[in-house]
C-alpha cells in the first residue's frame, strides 16, 4: 500500500514538473560552444570570450555593420599628425563604470598601457608605441615611433581587445572585470551559465556605433559543447539563440516552427598554415607542389557538403570587402598532380613524409585533411596525417619540429594585419624580404585606396611564395528563435537589442 | 569489527594515494598545454610561456607533485586553471546533479529490474522470462547516448514534455532542477536496469532451488511469503553488490549522459577538464571518484552484515 502511494506521488511529481513553463520572459538565453574561460578579453583571442565580454566591456572604437571603425568610448575618430605618429583621441564624458566611477583619460591610458603589455595584439606593436598619455581629462595621446595605420582597427577589435577598465583595478591579472558596457556581470556558474543584467546607468554611444537599447532584462550565455544538444535546445524553445551549429542541422532548423537558421554567408576561411621555420615546407618548390596538388573544391565539398555553405574562392577576402582582389588567384585551385610532380622533381623530393597536423575538434578540418592526403599522395608525396585532440594540436603547433602543415580557420577579419600568419613573428615564421617590404608599406600607409593597392601586392606574395594556403570561403550556421529579433548576424553576435515577441 | 574498519580505512588511503599518483603523472605526460588553450589561437609563444610560469606549470613534475600533496593534506586540492575557483568549490557545485541523477536513475533501474527479475526467475522459461531476458539484452546493448538522443528529440523537442538539456539555469529552484533530471534519469535507469535485472534473476534462480525454500513450501507457506521473505532476502547479497557498483558507476561514469543532456555534473566536468588539460580538476575528480568507489564498496560489505547474519568481519 505504501509502495503504491509512493509510486502515485512520484508519478504526480513527474507530471507536475513536466507541465511547467520552459523559459522565463525578459531574458535572452544564448547557447554558446563553451564557457568563456576568462572575462578579461585583453588576454584571450578566443571568439567565445569576445561574444560574452563585449556586452559588459567596451573599447574606444568599434565597427559598424560595414566593418568601418566608428567611435564607442571615444568621442570622435582620432586626430592623426601629418607624419602619422601621433594619435589624439577625444573621450566621451560622463561615461560610468559598473562600480559607479566615471571614466576619464587616466583610466584609458592605464588600460591601453596594460593592453600593450599583456594582449597579444598589443604586444605585437609594443615596440612601435612610444607613449600613451592622458593629455587632458577627456583626451589621450598615443605617440608611435613609426607610422602604423591599423592602430585604430586594433583598438576596435573585440578579440585580444583594448577594453577600458577603471585605473584602480589595472593589474597583470584581472579576475573581476569592471567595464562600461550596457550589461554587467551578475553571476557565473562554470559550465552552467554566465548571467548578465542590464546596467541602469549606461550612457548610449554616438549614432555611428548604433543604439545599444538594453532590451532584454538579462542575457544568459549557456555553455553547450555538444552541437546536437544546441540544436535540440534551440528547436525545443529552450534557447533563443544558438551559436556554431552544424550544416547538417540547417534543413531541420529551417523546417521548424520554433526556430530558424541564421546563415553567415562567407563567414570565414579554412587555411593550411605552413611551417616556414623547419622541415619540408621551407623549400619553395615543395610549397608550390602542395599548392598545385590540392583539390580545393573537392576539399570544400567534403568538408561542407553543399555549395550553400562554401565558395571556391581564392581571393583572401571575398567580394564585398574593401580588401577583395583577384591578384594572383590563378594559382588557386590548379588541382594539377602532374605540375605538382614537376615541382617535387625540381625539389629533389626523396619521399620524406609531409606531416599534416589536424584534429577532429572541427570535423571539417579533418574532412579536408583526408581529401588533401589522397590528392597529395597522387602527386607523389608521402603524407603523414597526425590527428590529435585540440589540446595537443594547440601545443604541438608551437613546436616547428612537429609539423609541416597544420589546419586552422579564421573569420574574415576587418583588417588584414589582424591575420597573424602574415607576420614573421607568428608560429609559422613566414619571412621573405619582398613580403616584409610590402607588409611594412601596408602597415605604414594611411590612405585607404593606397592600402588596397598594396594589399593586392601582399596577396601576390601569399600566392607566389605560398606563405599560407587558403582553401576557400565557408559559411557559418547559427540559429535563432522565430520570436527573436534585433540580433545582427555576426561572428560575434550581440544581444543588447534583442527582443522577443510574445 | 573495529580492526576491520581500520584496515579498510588504511586500504582506502593507499588506493587514493596510488590513484592520485598515477593520475598526476599520466595527465602531465600526455601532450597538450592548458596555457595554449586558455590564451587562444593567436597567442604568442612568449605569452604562453609567461602563463605557464604564472600557473606553476614550468616547475619539474616532482616539485609540482610535492606541492600538490602538501596542499592536499590540508584539504586544498588547488585552483582550477580555467574556472579561477578552488577545485573543492568546483567539485561541490557538481555534487548535486551527479548524486541526485545517480539516485534517480538507480531508483528507475530498481523499479524496472527488481520485480521483473524476481518474476522472471519465479516463472523460469515462461514467455515473461524470455521476454525479460531479451529486453534486458537490448537495453544493455543500446548505448545510453543513443537512448538519450532519441528521448531528447521526441520527448523534449517534439512533444515538449521535458527540458531538452541543462540544469535549469540562473535562479532555478529545486523543482526546476529536478525536472531537468527526469529524462537523463530515465535514460540511465533503462540502461542500468539490464544488469540489475539479470543479477536479480540469476540470484533468485539459485535460491529458489535451495532445500530450505522447498522446506518452506512443504511447511505450507504462501508462495508470496516464500519468494519475498525467504528467497529474496537470501538473494540479496549479489543484488546489493551490483546495486552498489552501479551506484558508484553512475556517480563517476554518467559521462555520456551528462554530455548529451548538458548537465553540469562530475562526468561533464571531468571530460571538459581533460579536453582543457585542467590538471587540478582532473586530479580532484579522480580523488573523489576513487574515494567514492572505496566507500561504496565498504558500505556494500557492511550491508552484507544486515542481510546475512552468517557474515562476520
Amino acid at each position: 500500500m505504501k509502495f503504491r502511494a509512493t509510486c502515485l506521488a512520484g508519478a504526480a511529481a513527474v507530471a507536475l514538473c513536466a507541465a511547467g513553463p520552459l523559459a522565463a520572459q525578459g531574458n535572452v538565453d544564448v547557447a554558446i560552444i563553451g564557457d568563456a574561460d576568462t572575462f578579461d578579453p585583453m588576454i584571450s583571442t578566443k571568439d567565445v570570450v569576445s561574444i560574452v565580454t563585449q556586452h559588459f566591456l567596451e573599447t574606444l572604437y568599434t565597427f559598424d555593420e560595414n566593418w568601418q571603425v566608428v567611435p564607442l568610448l571615444a568621442a570622435d575618430m582620432p586626430t592623426i599628425s601629418e607624419d602619422g605618429t601621433t594619435y589624439t583621441i577625444p573621450l566621451r564624458e560622463g561615461v560610468s563604470f559598473h562600480d559607479g566611477s566615471t571614466m576619464d583619460s587616466a583610466d584609458v591610458a592605464a588600460s591601453l598601457s596594460r593592453w600593450k603589455d599583456v594582449a597579444s595584439r598589443g604586444m605585437a606593436i609594443a615596440d612601435q608605441i612610444g607613449s600613451i598619455e592622458a593629455t587632458a581629462p577627456s583626451e589621450i595621446t598615443i605617440t608611435l615611433t613609426e607610422p602604423y595605420a591599423p592602430l585604430v582597427t586594433l583598438l576596435a577589435f573585440s578579440n585580444s581587445a583594448a577594453v577600458i577598465y577603471p585605473e584602480e583595478i589595472i593589474a597583470p591579472e584581472i579576475k573581476e572585470p569592471i567595464g562600461t558596457g550596457p550589461y554587467k556581470l551578475e553571476a557565473y556558474q562554470p559550465d552552467q551559465y554566465t548571467q548578465l543584467v542590464r546596467f541602469d546607468d549606461y550612457t548610449q554611444p554616438g549614432e555611428a556605433a548604433g543604439e545599444r537599447a538594453q532590451t532584454p532584462d538579462e542575457i544568459r550565455f549557456i555553455p553547450v559543447p555538444d552541437t546536437n544538444t544546441r540544436v535540440e535546445g534551440l528547436l525545443s524553445g529552450q534557447f533563443d539563440y544558438a551559436d556554431s551549429l552544424s550544416t547538417e542541422a540547417f534543413a531541420r532548423i529551417e523546417g521548424s516552427d520554433v526556430a530558424e537558421p541564421v546563415l553567415l554567408d562567407a563567414f570565414g576561411w579554412p587555411l593550411f598554415a605552413v611551417n616556414h621555420k623547419k622541415g619540408l615546407m621551407t623549400d619553395l618548390n615543395i610549397r608550390r607542389a602542395v599548392q598545385a596538388a590540392l583539390p580545393y573544391d573537392d576539399m570544400l565539398f567534403a568538408a561542407f557538403g553543399d555549395e550553400k555553405f562554401f565558395q571556391t574562392d581564392g581571393a583572401l577576402y571575398p567580394e564585398g570587402w574593401p580588401w577583395h582582389t583577384e591578384a594572383a588567384t590563378e594559382l588557386y585551385n590548379i588541382n594539377d598532380p602532374e605540375k605538382a610532380a614537376e615541382y617535387l622533381a625540381e625539389a629533389g623530393y626523396d619521399g620524406q613524409p609531409l606531416r599534416i597536423l589536424t584534429s577532429r575538434q572541427y570535423e571539417f578540418h579533418y574532412q579536408m585533411a583526408e581529401v588533401a592526403q589522397m590528392a597529395l599522395e597522387m602527386a607523389g608525396f608521402t603524407v603523414q596525417l597526425d590527428v590529435v585532440d585540440w589540446a595537443t594540436l594547440a601545443q604541438n603547433r608551437d613546436n616547428p619540429d612537429l609539423w609541416d602543415i597544420y589546419i586552422t580557420h579564421s573569420p574574415f577579419l576587418p583588417e588584414p594585419t589582424l591575420t597573424s600568419s602574415l607576420f614573421g613573428t607568428a608560429r609559422e615564421g613566414w619571412v621573405n624580404p619582398d613580403k616584409e617590404e610590402v607588409l611594412e608599406r601596408f602597415t605604414r600607409e594611411t590612405d585607404l585606396d593606397a592600402r588596397k593597392a598594396i594589399y593586392a601586392e601582399l596577396q601576390e606574395q601569399v600566392y607566389g611564395d605560398v606563405g599560407m594556403i587558403k582553401i576557400g570561403n565557408f559559411s557559418a550556421v547559427q540559429g535563432k528563435s522565430r520570436k527573436l529579433s534585433g540580433v545582427v548576424p555576426s561572428p560575434w553576435p550581440a544581444f543588447w537589442n534583442a527582443a522577443k515577441a510574445e | 569489527m573495529r580492526s576491520y574498519l581500520l584496515r579498510r580505512l588504511i586500504g582506502m588511503i593507499v588506493v587514493i594515494f596510488l590513484v592520485l599518483t598515477i593520475a598526476f603523472v599520466l595527465v602531465r605526460l600526455a601532450p597538450g598545454d592548458p596555457a595554449s588553450l586558455m590564451l587562444g589561437p593567436d597567442a604568442s609563444p612568449e605569452e604562453v610561456a609567461a602563463l605557464r610560469v604564472r600557473l606553476g606549470l614550468d616547475q619539474p613534475i616532482i616539485a609540482q607533485f610535492g606541492s600538490f600533496l602538501a596542499n592536499a593534506l590540508r584539504g586544498d586540492l588547488g585552483q582550477s586553471l580555467f574556472f579561477n575557483q578552488p577545485v573543492t568549490t568546483v567539485l561541490a557545485s557538481r555534487a548535486e546533479p551527479t548524486i541526485v541523477l545517480a539516485l534517480f536513475s538507480l531508483l528507475v533501474a530498481l523499479v524496472i529490474a527488481t520485480p521483473i527479475g524476481i518474476w522472471a526467475a519465479y516463472r523460469r522459461g515462461s514467455v515473461l522470462d524470455q521476454t525479460s531476458i531479451t529486453t534486458a539484452m537490448l537495453a544493455a546493448s543500446v548505448p545510453s547516448f543513443l537512448t538519450g538522443l532519441v528521448f531528447q528529440r521526441y520527448l523534449a523537442t517534439d512533444l515538449g514534455w521535458f527540458p531538452a538539456s541543462g540544469y535549469g539555469g540562473a535562479g532555478a529552484g529545486f523543482t526546476e532542477r529536478m525536472r531537468h533530471l527526469i529524462l537523463p534519469a530515465i535514460t540511465l535507469g533503462i540502461t542500468n536496469s539490464a544488469l540489475i535485472l539479470r543479477f536479480t534473476r540469476a540470484s533468485m534462480l539459485d535460491i529458489l532451488g535451495e532445500d530450505y525454500v522447498r522446506t518452506a513450501r512443504a511447511k505450507g507457506m504462501t508462495e508470496r511469503r516464500v519468494v519475498l521473505r525467504h528467497a529474496l532476502k537470501n538473494a540479496g547479497i549479489p543484488i546489493i553488490t551490483v546495486v552498489g557498483l552501479t551506484f558508484a558507476l553512475l556517480v563517476s561514469g554518467a559521462v555520456v549522459t551528462e554530455r548529451v543532456f548538458n548537465l553540469p555534473g562530475m562526468g561533464n566536468l571531468v571530460v571538459n577538464a581533460v579536453l582543457r588539460r585542467d590538471y587540478p580538476v582532473i586530479q580532484g575528480t579522480l580523488i573523489v571518484v576513487a574515494a567514492l568507489y572505496v566507500l561504496v564498496n565498504l558500505i556494500t560489505d557492511l550491508l552484507y552484515l544486515a542481510v546475512d547474519k552468517r557474515v562476520k568481519y
